[in-house]
Order: structure tokens, then C-alpha cells, then sequence
């Protein structure tokens, strides 16, 4: 019912379904080696063999894009869990407590929103050096202010909340407010930003790596399949594009199902004011 | 508004400052000795020490920061490693390719951006807004490389219309030839642009409509346009201009991108380049550079926003 | 239905504005279930109804406003024009050149960019009535006849720069431009204080007595509509019930749902000992009741037979009509008022407040430096004994809702002293506070705000027991289950999350939680305020019932100077952070000295249409001042019609009153001549 009333989302978890489906548990059923070389293969177009075609070096493209999707679910979901991890204690306290405390945490957060969040990523991946973690750890603090800055404005009108100065005036402290009453009041907004972020982060990694600063060769990568591609253009088209749709496809699920579930929050909060 | 303005920028600056700091800190943090990230592996030790008293890096460390900054800011942001030409040079020699870039796709976003959320927004959940919201959608969605790489395909290697590699054309000495070249970078950063203001202008006017004033509006008899033209999007361009400020970030983003797959020759490539040849002193002055950019795009706004909201009391 | 009328006006014979069988529905909820109602020109029909009635969508409906997603039926025609199915060009210059409209909000019916000037005409000029060079002139003039004052400067500034009352104003402007037939008003008085109404109310008449104009005035305030209106229409679950003059109507109601509600009504001009308020909960548009839809609630109806089949609206007397199988005919259905004496007994004092300050500071936008304060409560004296019931009324931003936050700890006091039980309470430490907290507890105004939505109601009246770690010592479920039965909620309902009950039901959850831990004193901020009449005095008899029972002490914040009346022993009257008169209720009521207190009272408007023009009506000049910005002197004195140049210099001090219990805050205080 909810998937004929939501298609879009539907689609979308069905694919990602597919993907994480495909890129955990494929490798252990089938012989799907990313890095096996087959030069007589190099640059063929899909076959039957090599259903997504092979790059230059012969490696089977499919292989890749399935070992690709693990590089980049585990690179998103470890960015996105630093910078929930972070960001929402920040959003929390500023929010809860005001004052100097606010102050401090968001002049923090305001000076890693001063570069637009894959400069911040380049920038950090200079110093560190290319590598997954790097590339993991660089795409977790860009996403630490959003996870704040929600969190912090869902607490703030919150706050006032006269339930919530209701949990004062029956004299419960001011931890019992934060984190009984203000906090899982605060999760559908924060919800819907674990989603969307994990798509920008998803993004922002493809970029890094196709813009030659993210995880190194030989490890597959779907951006870094995009940057080689590009250069085979004329001979072999379909290398750059079938690893983009993947990733596109990817983008564009979690943000539909970012939207509908921010939808479906939303209408529920509209209802939660009817009388029975 | 000049007060309002430079409030603003006061506002900024301790932003700005801990954010050189950090870029500042950038070269500390690299394996190896600072003088070797700024002077490279194979510089000679006259060079090494012309570095060192240039930037002060025998003194204490928040000297040396006050010594780099005091540089920055009469424009002298060191030399190049790979190139031995001063920084600042570099930079300014890319300025104008960034530009024509950012505004053509910024036109092209508007072109396309602008009409598609008014058409949406005018008759919501309809199939037409369906259609709309779905292209926006995919605007925002499709990665700016991945649409670079396809419109190269049907443009450049299929119609063999357009070049796959575009050169910088300014387009004050050959129109011309500045379309052709800035064409299909324009179109590929563009479209994610239009992507941004159909989506946030739509659930901005949708919001509006359902506002108290537009019901006093209509019960005025105006017609249907005005209530919109001049009740509505005003309203509208509030929220909108807030989203368009948070966005500036990933149209720089974006513009690096852009730049990366066209290889035209912008601000974002030559900070590529820099980060490939780990040639630290350029990389300090692309950020630096893109930062303050960044930063002035968001007083921009902000000036904006102060100057469509009459609340807003900017004396 | 004939619709002929003995109201103020006496009607021509052809109708403004004739409305057939109109229903509206969205979705599966039917709004509005076939009404026929006329308005005649220069006359004020009232069409009154609690929320739900489908007041609000027939204003629309009439207008042509509603829209796309509402399903529209049966016939509205406006000299000459079928609005249902009109093209939207006819509607339009109908808009625009003979139906006005006021809404509620005046905060949100101006649109916060334009200049007021310019959406004053736009109407007008977007209809060639008047030139767009005109228009200046036009909007000054329009404003001028409004009462706004320098109506040449206003014309350039914005909504935000306007007060509530010059904002609504300026819509009456607006709306009553040019030569209107008719004028729709929905609640227009709604948002505003009791003064400042009466201001607009005033201000209404003049403008349709001048431009004589119809006007339909739509609002759940049976005072306004007594006041207002030649006939009165009363609609209850999408339909009309009963018609008739206003004298007719609250003289000899003829529906069970009328006279319900006028019984329940708590009456600024007598006191009742108790109000008979109507059972139960009004209906949900898509889930009506089988039959009348009013017999689940009704006390003459409930099992009969007849009641199963929805009654048709019929003539019953000349001008009169009503939808019921047992209409009521005479007066006697409405009880005689018995006066009740507040009581004297007095425990020992409870809680002591002596010249309790509360100052917030504003702080500049950059630097975040103090550049001046609030005062929203300076210098307040107040004393509540035990089992007593003090109000403390006064219009919005007087500071007694500062006052009861900063008694309960909530806000920080700046100044003066709070004494619970004899003991100094104030700046406590929050540990300590905890100990008083369980002696003293607060209610709030807003029942859909107060209650937390992820938790089940036995839950939230648990937490303060949790709180305190007393849930088992007082006996856990068992302890719960009884309150919630104590306050009229079935046990069973423990479970259920707060949105699954009504306003009122969520209310006495609120009230259940405040007792939990067996408090002596409650603190009500505007507990009836956001409930429909019927439902209020529900609330209200439970809040006396509870206090008879249970000894408590109530400090009673509204304000709604009827409310105050009824359930009140003593009234604090509160302006501008000061109290200016405290008394006992029959001496404030009877004779105020406080020349605010005075113009308070006169401008309630009462739901007896007998009184419209035989009492002396006090209307204030201007509105409330900012807190921030206080006159000098009595604070009152710019609006006072007695004020001197001793009232600007110098604020008078708070002193007993000779020969009445009361204590006054005014240099010329005294009965009303």
C-alpha cells in the first residue's frame, strides 16, 4: 500500500536494496574479481562475458562497479556516522542551552561551513594524504555542521515548547528535559538528514576520486572509474557511462526517499493536532 | 545599507580569520618540515633560506601566522613550487575563466530554473508539476561530472558539434568562439543551478500561497497573475534567497567540478593541478581566495535579503 | 424560510445576497450540509457557531474563495451573479467592486512587503475605480476614516510597523472601499484585546452605517453578536439549527444547542453558582452523527425516536426558524441567574508576593551589548490564601503570564520577593526549588502545546511522579487511573497519545498532571482560553469542583473578564507590569475605581442585546504601550480620560480605597459617574 501511495521512494529502496544486496553479498556467491586482469579483454564493449564491458586493463567493469558500490556505502555511512555523531551533540547543547554555550559551538560549526564542503574535503586530503580513511574522515566533518545546525533548530523551537517548561515546572532536571523530553521529540528532522546527507556524501566521495584526490587506484572506486573513463571516451562509451548510472541511480534513490519520508513526517505532524 | 553591509562583513571577519588560521596551519600538518611543503623537495638552500626569512618561520608559530597573513593581504601570497611565479599571478590569470563560467551558467540556470518552478508552483500536484519536479530532481540529483561526461558523448564525440575539451574563450574578444567553448561547461554546471532554483523557488511560492494575504489578495479581485507577481513572489524570494545563499557553496563546488571535466582552465583546476603536484603554496592561495569569494557571495545575499524584507531594519 | 426580519434595520424586500442548499465538503468530511440563509441591505446578519460549525468555509464558499480540493453544491446568488458556478472574471470584479471581505488575523491577512497604502487601494485600482495617481490620496483618506492617525505618514510604511488593532483597521479600510453591498467579517475580533476591540467594533459600525453596507458577521463570540448583529444564524455541524432576530435569539432560544450554549456562557453582568455546560464534544465533519447531529449532546433529544432523522430547518414563528423535532418555546428554558457571594473565609496566606520584578534586557543586534529593558512585570504585590481563588486579568502584554512563570521559578525574578507557606522562595537553587515545586504547580494555557506527543496520557500524568521518584510510593497505576477519573477521563484512556483527544480532553489531562503530586496551590495561565464555550465551562466546573474537594488554591490568569467573574474570590487588574486595582470580585465588579478597570469592564460586550444601548460604553484611546518603552508617570495616563499633568509627572502609589475592600493605583480613582 505505502509502496502505491509513495512510488518513487519505492523504486528507490528497491534499488538500494539491490545495490547493498549485490555489492555484500555477490562477491561471496560468485567469482566477481575486481582487480583480475584480462589484457585481450581491454576496452571491450558489454558482452556477454563482461556484461558491463571491460576497462583497459580487461578488468570486468560490473566487477568493479559491484566492489565500487561496498567503497562507497562503507565511506558514506562511516561520514555519515562521525558527523551525526558530532554534529547532533552540538546541535543539542547549543540549542538546549543557549547563551555563551551557543555561541562558541556555532561560531565553530560557522567556520567549517566557510568552504564549500569538497574544497574542505580537497584541502584536508592534501595534508592527510589520499586514502579511504582519509577520504571517509574528510567527508564526516563536512557533513558535521548540517547534522548541527538541524538539530539545533529543531531543539530551539523545542524549547519554548510549553511541554517542555512544563517538564521544569514539575521540577525535573535540566538533563531529564534535554534528553527524555527534547531530544525524542528532535529524530524525524534528523532522520531525514541521515538520508540526505548520505547521498551528499556518496557525492562528494565519487568527486573526490574523480577529481583524482580521493581513494587511490588500483582500489575500485565509482568516481575514479568515471575520471579513467572519460579519457576512453571515443573508444569505449559505455565504460564512463554504466558506472555513472549506477552512482546517479544511487543519488537519485536516496534523495527521493529523503523527500518522501521528510513528506511523510511532515503530513504526520500535521495530523498530530486532530482531535480523535 | 553601506552600514548594514559593512556590519555584516565585521560579522564575518572572525569567521575569516580562523578559517586562514586553519589554512594558515595546513602546511604543519603535512609529513615533513613546513619550509619543505613550501619550497619543495628540490629546492636549493638559498631558496629554503629566502623562504624562511621571508615568512618569518624561524620566529614563534603565531608570529609567523601574523607574518603570512600581513603578506596575504597586500597580495602576496608566496611562490609557486612547480612554477617559481608568485601565486597571487597565477591565481589572477584564471579569475576571468571562472567568471565567464559562473555566469553563464548562472543565466543559463535562470532561464530554465525560474519559469519551471512558477509553472509547478501555479498548479501543485498536478501532472505537469509532477513531470517538472521530476526533471528537477534529476538536475540536482545526476552527478555534474557524470551529465559533463554524457553531453560530451552526444556533443563533442557523437554530433561532433561542439569541442570535448573546452578552451577559454573570452567572449569580449570572440563571442563566437566563447559559446562554443563555454557551451557545454555552462549547460552541464547550469542545469544543476536551474535544478536548485526550481526546486527551492517552488516550495517557496508553495509555502507563500498558502499564506492569509494572498486569501485578502484574491478577495480584493486581483487577478490571479498580480496576486502572484506581486504578492506572492516577493514573499517568495525570502525563503529562496536563504536557500540560494546556502547553495553558493555547492555551485562552487560544482564549478570545480565543471572545470575538472571540460579541463577548462578555471580557479578549480588550477587548485587541482596544485594538489597533484602538492605545491602547497598554491593550494593555501586557490583556498584563501575561494574562501573570501565565498564569503563576499554570502553578504551578498545577505544584503539582499535585507533589501526585498522591509522588517529588516538595516539603518 | 421566510426571511423577514424585525431587527435593528428593517429590511427592503429584495435580498442581497441568497444562499440555497449551499454545501461544501472536502473529501469525506461535509463542512457544510445544506444551508439557506438571505441578507437583506444595510442589515447585520450574525452567523455564530463554536469551531467546526462551518462558519469559517461558508464565508468562503459565499465569496468564491474556497479552494480547487473543495467540492462545492447547491446555489449562492449576489445581485444577479450564481457564485458557484460563476467564471472567475464575474468573480473577480464582484471582489473587487462589491463584496469586502475582514479576516481574522490582521498579523497575517497584510502582506508583510507591501506598503499598507498600496494594498488599501490595490482593489480599487486594479478595478480602474480609481486612478493609480489617485491612489495616495485615496489610501490617506481611507485610513483618516478608519481613526488612524497621520494617515498621510502611514500610508508609506509596512504592516510590521502597525499595532494589531490599526492593522485590522486598516483591513476594515480596505474592505470597505468604495461603494460596497456587502461586507464579510470572519471573526474580526478575534485577535484582538477586549479594549481594543471595542475600538474596531465601533469603528465597523460607523463605516457601514455610513456606507450602508450589509455585513455578514461571522464569529463564536455570542457578546460580539448581541452587540452587532440585527439576525443571528446558529450553525452546528455544517448546518443552520436556528434563526431569528438577535433579541428573539438570546431571549427565547428555540434550539436545545442555543439555549445549551447560552447556559454555559459565564456572564460578566451576574454570577451563577455553576455553569450548565453542554455534554460531551462537538462532532468531526467526517464522522457525524447518525440523525441530528446535535442528539448525542443534546438533553431533550438523546434517545427520542424522532432525533434519528436529521430535523429540516422550519418556520416556527414570524422571522424565526429552527432545525428540531422538540423546539423549546418559551424564555423559561433559560434558569434564573442566581447571584452567588464570593466567598469571604480566607485560610492563612499561601503565597506572598511582594513587589515582584521581572526585566528582560534587550540587546543590540551586533555586539550583543545591553542597550535597555522589558519591564514586563514591575513591581507586582499579590497574596493568594489557602483554598482561595485570585484572578489576575489584564489584556495581552500586561505581564501576568510573566508574573505566574516567574512564582513557579520558570523565569528568573529581577527583583522583589516570593513567599510560599511563609518561606522566601526566591532565587532558590533548582534542587531546592524541586521541594516547592511539588507544592505548587502550573497549568497551561494551550492544551495541544503542553502535553508531550510521543507520550501516552498515563505516561504524562505519571512524569512528575517519576520525576520526584514517588511513582510507586503513591501507588503507580492504580494512583494514575484514579486521577484520570478524578478529572472526568475514563482510566481506560491511559494508553492513548495525546492527538487522539479532543481540546478539552487534552486539557483535563493537563490538569490531572498539576494534581499529581497533591499540590496546594495551582497556578492556571488562560486555562479555558483556547476552548470552545460548551467545552469551557466543562472545564471550569471541574477546576471548582476539584478546588471544593481538594482545598486547593488557584491563581487564575486570564483574560476574560467573565471567566474571572465566575470563578473567582478576589481579581488582581493588571497594566503594563503593574497591578492598578485588587479587590474582591463583587467590589471590582460592582464598583471599579480604577478608571482602566472601568473601561475593562464597559467594553466586554455582553450576550444580552437588551443591554446594546443602555449601557455607557468607555472607549479607550490608542492601545497598550511597549513594555520597553513605558510612559512616564502613571503608565495609563496617555489613554485615561482622567489623566492630568500630575498623572504624566508622577506614578501614583497602591493604596486601600476608603469604604471598599479594594486597594487602587491611581491619583483620581472613583466610581464611574
Amino acid at each position: 500500500m505505502i509502496a502505491l501511495r509513495y512510488p518513487g521512494a519505492f523504486l528507490g529502496v528497491t534499488f538500494l536494496a539491490v545495490l547493498l544486496l549485490a555489492s555484500f553479498v555477490a562477491p561471496v556467491l560468485f567469482d566477481l574479481d575486481p582487480l583480475a586482469q584480462d589484457l585481450a579483454a581491454a576496452l571491450d564493449p558489454p558482452n556477454a562475458e563482461h556484461w558491463f564491458g571491460a576497462d583497459e586493463l580487461g578488468r570486468d567493469i560490473l566487477a568493479r562497479v559491484i566492489a565500487g558500490a561496498r567503497t562507497s556505502l562503507v565511506t558514506a555511512g562511516g561520514a555519515v556516522l562521525i558527523a551525526g555523531a558530532i554534529g547532533v551533540p552540538i546541535g543539542l547543547v547549543a540549542g538546549f542551552f543557549g547563551g555563551w554555550r551557543d555561541a562558541v559551538l556555532m561560531r565553530i560549526v560557522d567556520v567549517l561551513l566557510a568552504l564549500p564542503n569538497i574544497l574542505f574535503a580537497m584541502a584536508l586530503i592534501a595534508v592527510l594524504g589520499r586514502s579511504q580513511g582519509a577520504a571517509l574522515v574528510a567527508v564526516g566533518i563536512t557533513g558535521i555542521p548540517s547534522f548541527a545546525r538541524i538539530t539545533r533548530a529543531q531543539v530551539l523551537s523545542l524549547r519554548s515548547r510549553d511541554f517542555v517548561v512544563a517538564v521544569e515546572a514539575m521540577g525535573g532536571s535540566a538533563g531529564y528535559a534535554m534528553f527524555r523530553t527534547v531530544l525524542p521529540n528532535a529524530w524525524s528532522p534528523i532522520l531525514v538528514q541521515v538520508v540526505i546527507l548520505s547521498s551528499v556524501a556518496i557525492l562528494l566521495e565519487a568527486a573526490l576520486a574523480f577529481l583524482g584526490v580521493g581513494i587511490p587506484p588500483p582500489a575500485p572506486s565509482w568516481g575514479e572509474m568515471l575520471r579513467t573513463g572519460k579519457s576512453y571516451l571515443y573508444e569505449a562509451p559505455t565504460y564512463a557511462v554504466l558506472p555513472g548510472l549506477v552512482l546517479t541511480l544511487t543519488i537519485l534513490s536516496l534523495d527521493t526517499l529523503g523527500r518522501t519520508l521528510a513528506r511523510i513526517l511532515e503530513d504526520r505532524a500535521d495530523h498530530a493536532g486532530d482531535a480523535a | 545599507m553601506t552600514g548594514y553591509v559593512l556590519r555584516r562583513l565585521l560579522q564575518l571577519l572572525p569567521v575569516l580569520l580562523l578559517a586562514s588560521l586553519g589554512v594558515w596551519a595546513m602546511v604543519f600538518a603535512v609529513p615533513g618540515s613546513p619550509v619543505g611543503a613550501l619550497v619543495g623537495e628540490n629546492a636549493t638552500p638559498e631558496q629554503i633560506r629566502e623562504t624562511v626569512a621571508r615568512l618569518g618561520l624561524d620566529r614563534p608559530v603565531l608570529e609567523q601566522y601574523w607574518f603570512w597573513l600581513l603578506s596575504a593581504l597586500h597580495g602576496d601570497l608566496g611562490l609557486s613550487i612547480q612554477s617559481r611565479e608568485p601565486v597571487a599571478m597565477l591565481i589572477a590569470e584564471r579569475i576571468p575563466a571562472t567568471i565567464q563560467l559562473g555566469l553563464s551558467s548562472t543565466i543559463v540556470g535562470l532561464v530554465f530554473g525560474i519559469p519551471v518552478a512558477i509553472i509547478s508552483a501555479l498548479s501543485p500536484r498536478g501532472w505537469l508539476d509532477r513531470a517538472l519536479s521530476g526533471w528537477s530532481a534529476l538536475a540536482l540529483g545526476v552527478p555534474t561530472f557524470w551529465l559533463g561526461i554524457l553531453l560530451i558523448l552526444l556533443f563533442a564525440v557523437t554530433l561532433n558539434w561542439l569541442p570535448s575539451v573546452s578552451a577559454f574563450v573570452p567572449v569580449w574578444l570572440d563571442p563566437w568562439g566563447a559559446v562554443v567553448n563555454t557551451l557545454l561547461p555552462a549547460l552541464t554546471l547550469g542545469i544543476y543551478v536551474s535544478g536548485i532554483f526550481a526546486r527551492f523557488l517552488r516550495a517557496a511560492l508553495l509555502g507563500e500561497l498558502k499564506a492569509d494575504y494572498v486569501r485578502t489578495a484574491r478577495s480584493k479581485g486581483l487577478r490571479e497573475r498580480d496576486v502572484i507577481g506581486r504578492h506572492v513572489m516577493r514573499n517568495a524570494l525570502l525563503p529562496f534567497v536563504t536557500v540560494v545563499g546556502l547553495m553558493t557553496a555547492s555551485f562552487i563546488g560544482g564549478t570545480v567540478v565543471t572545470e575538472a571535466v571540460f579541463t577548462y582552465p578555471g580557479i578549480g583546476r588550477l587548485l587541482i593541478q596544485a594538489i597533484d603536484a602538492r605545491d602547497y603554496p598554491l593550494i593555501q592561495g586557490c583556498i584563501m581566495f575561494i574562501l573570501v569569494i565565498y564569503v563576499l557571495m554570502n553578504v551578498m545575499v545577505d544584503v539582499l535579503y535585507a533589501y526585498i524584507d522591509p522588517r529588516i531594519d538595516y539603518g | 424560510m421566510s426571511p423577514t426580519s424585525s431587527g435593528g434595520a428593517a429590511p427592503p424586500d429584495a435580498p442581497v445576497l441568497s444562499v440555497r442548499d449551499l454545501a461544501v465538503s472536502f473529501g469525506a468530511g461535509r463542512v457544510v450540509r445544506g444551508i439557506d440563509f438571505d441578507v437583506f441591505p444595510g442589515e447585520v446578519l450574525g452567523i455564530v457557531g463554536e469551531s467546526g460549525s462551518g462558519k469559517s468555509v461558508t464565508a468562503l464558499a459565499i465569496s468564491g474563495l474556497l479552494d480547487a480540493s473543495a467540492n462545492v453544491s447547491g446555489s449562492v446568488r449576489f445581485a444577479g451573479l450564481e457564485i458557484t458556478t460563476a467564471n472567475p472574471e464575474d468573480l473577480r470584479h464582484m471582489r473587487g467592486v462589491d463584496v469586502g471581505m475582514i479576516f481574522q488575523d490582521p498579523t497575517t491577512t497584510l502582506n508583510p512587503v507591501l506598503t499598507i497604502g498600496r494594498q488599501v487601494t490595490e482593489g480599487q485600482v486594479a478595478h480602474r475605480l480609481i486612478s493609480a495617481e489617485a491612489a495616495d490620496a485615496q489610501a490617506e483618506a481611507l485610513l483618516r476614516e478608519v481613526d488612524i492617525p497621520d494617515p498621510a505618514a502611514r500610508i508609506g510604511q509596512f504592516p510590521h510597523q502597525f499595532s494589531g488593532g490599526m492593522r485590522q483597521r486598516a483591513v476594515i479600510a480596505m474592505a470597505m472601499a468604495g461603494h460596497k453591498k456587502l461586507i464579510i467579517a470572519d471573526e474580526p475580533t478575534t485577535a484582538l484585546d477586549v479594549t481594543v476591540q471595542a475600538q474596531v467594533l465601533a469603528v465597523l459600525a460607523r463605516r457601514r452605517a455610513e456606507t450602508g453596507a450589509a455585513v455578514i458577521l461571522i464569529t463564536h463570540d455570542l457578546g460580539v453578536v448581541a452587540e452587532v448583529a440585527d439576525r443571528v444564524a446558529v450553525m452546528y455541524a455544517g448546518r443552520i439549527v436556528e434563526t431569528g432576530t438577535v433579541d428573539a435569539i438570546f431571549r427565547t432560544p428555540r434550539h436545545p444547542y442555543t439555549s445549551g450554549l447560552l447556559r454555559s456562557l459565564p456572564r460578566l453582568d451576574t454570577v451563577a453558582e455553576r455553569l450548565q455546560p453542554i455534554d460531551g464534544q462537538p462532532p468531526i465533519a467526517s464522522r457525524l452523527p447518525s440523525g441530528c447531529a446535535f442528539h448525542p449532546r443534546c438533553a431533550i433529544g438523546r434517545e427520542r425516536p424522532e432525533c434519528q432523522t436529521e430535523p429540516v430547518l422550519r418556520d416556527i414563528a414570524p422571522g424565526a426558524s429552527v432545525a428540531c423535532h422538540f423546539p423549546q418555546s418559551e424564555a423559561a428554558t433559560l434558569p434564573a441567574r442566581i447571584a452567588s457571594e464570593a466567598r469571604g473565609a480566607r485560610g492563612a496566606p499561601l503565597l506572598e508576593i511582594e513587589d515582584l520584578r521581572v526585566h528582560f534586557p534587550i540587546r543590540s543586534r551586533l555586539l550583543r551589548r545591553r542597550i535597555g529593558w522589558v519591564r514586563a512585570v514591575d513591581g507586582v504585590n499579590l497574596t493568594v490564601h489557602a483554598g482561595e481563588t485570585v484572578g489576575l486579568v489584564g489584556e495581552s502584554g500586561c505581564g501576568k503570564t510573566t508574573t505566574g512563570r516567574a512564582i513557579m521559578g520558570l523565569l528568573p525574578a529581577s527583583g522583589g520577593r516570593i513567599r510560599f507557606d511563609g518561606e522566601d522562595i526566591t532565587g532558590l537553587p533548582r534542587s531546592e526549588l524541586r521541594r516547592i515545586r511539588r507544592q505548587m504547580q502550573y497549568v497551561f494555557q494551550d492544551p495541544f502545546a503542553s502535553l508531550n506527543p510521543i507520550r501516552t496520557a498515563g505516561e504524562i500524568v505519571a512524569e512528575p511522579l517519576r520525576i520526584h521518584g514517588l511513582y510507586d510510593q503513591m501507588g503507580g497505576d492504580i494512583y494514575i487511573g484514579g486521577l484520570f477519573e478524578k478529572v472526568g477521563l475514563s482510566a481506560a484512556m491511559m494508553g492513548r497519545l495525546p492527538r487522539q483527544f479532543s481540546g478539552g480532553q487534552k486539557q483535563r489531562i493537563g490538569i490531572a498532571r498539576a494534581l499529581a503530586l497533591q499540590p496546594r496551590l495551582l497556578i492556571l495561565d488562560e486555562p479555558v482560553a483556547a476552548l470552545d464555550v460548551s467545552i469551557q465551562a466543562q472545564i471550569v466546573n471541574l477546576l471548582q469542583d476539584l478546588q471544593r474537594e481538594l482545598g486547593l488554591a488557584y491563581l487564575f490568569v486570564a483574560h476574560d473578564l467573565s471567566v474571572v467573574r465566575h470563578i473567582c474570590d478576589r481579581v488582581a487588574v493588571m497594566y503594563l507590569g503593574r497591578i492598578v486595582e485588587e479587590s474582591t470580585r463583587d467590589a471590582l465588579y460592582a464598583t471599579p475605581v480604577h478608571p482602566y478597570t472601568q473601561s475593562l469592564l464597559s467594553a466586554v460586550p455582553l450576550p444580552d442585546p437588551a443591554l446594546r444601548n443602555a449601557r455607557r460604553r468607555i472607549v479607550l484611546r490608542g492601545e497598550i504601550p511597549s513594555p520597553a518603552r513605558p510612559p512616564t508617570g502613571c503608565t495609563f495616563h496617555p489613554r485615561c480620560f482622567r489623566a492630568t499633568a500630575r498623572c504624566a509627572a508622577e506614578a501614583p502609589v497602591f493604596a486601600s480605597y476608603p469604604g471598599l475592600p479594594s486597594s487602587v493605583a491611581c491619583h483620581f480613582p472613583g466610581a464611574a459617574e
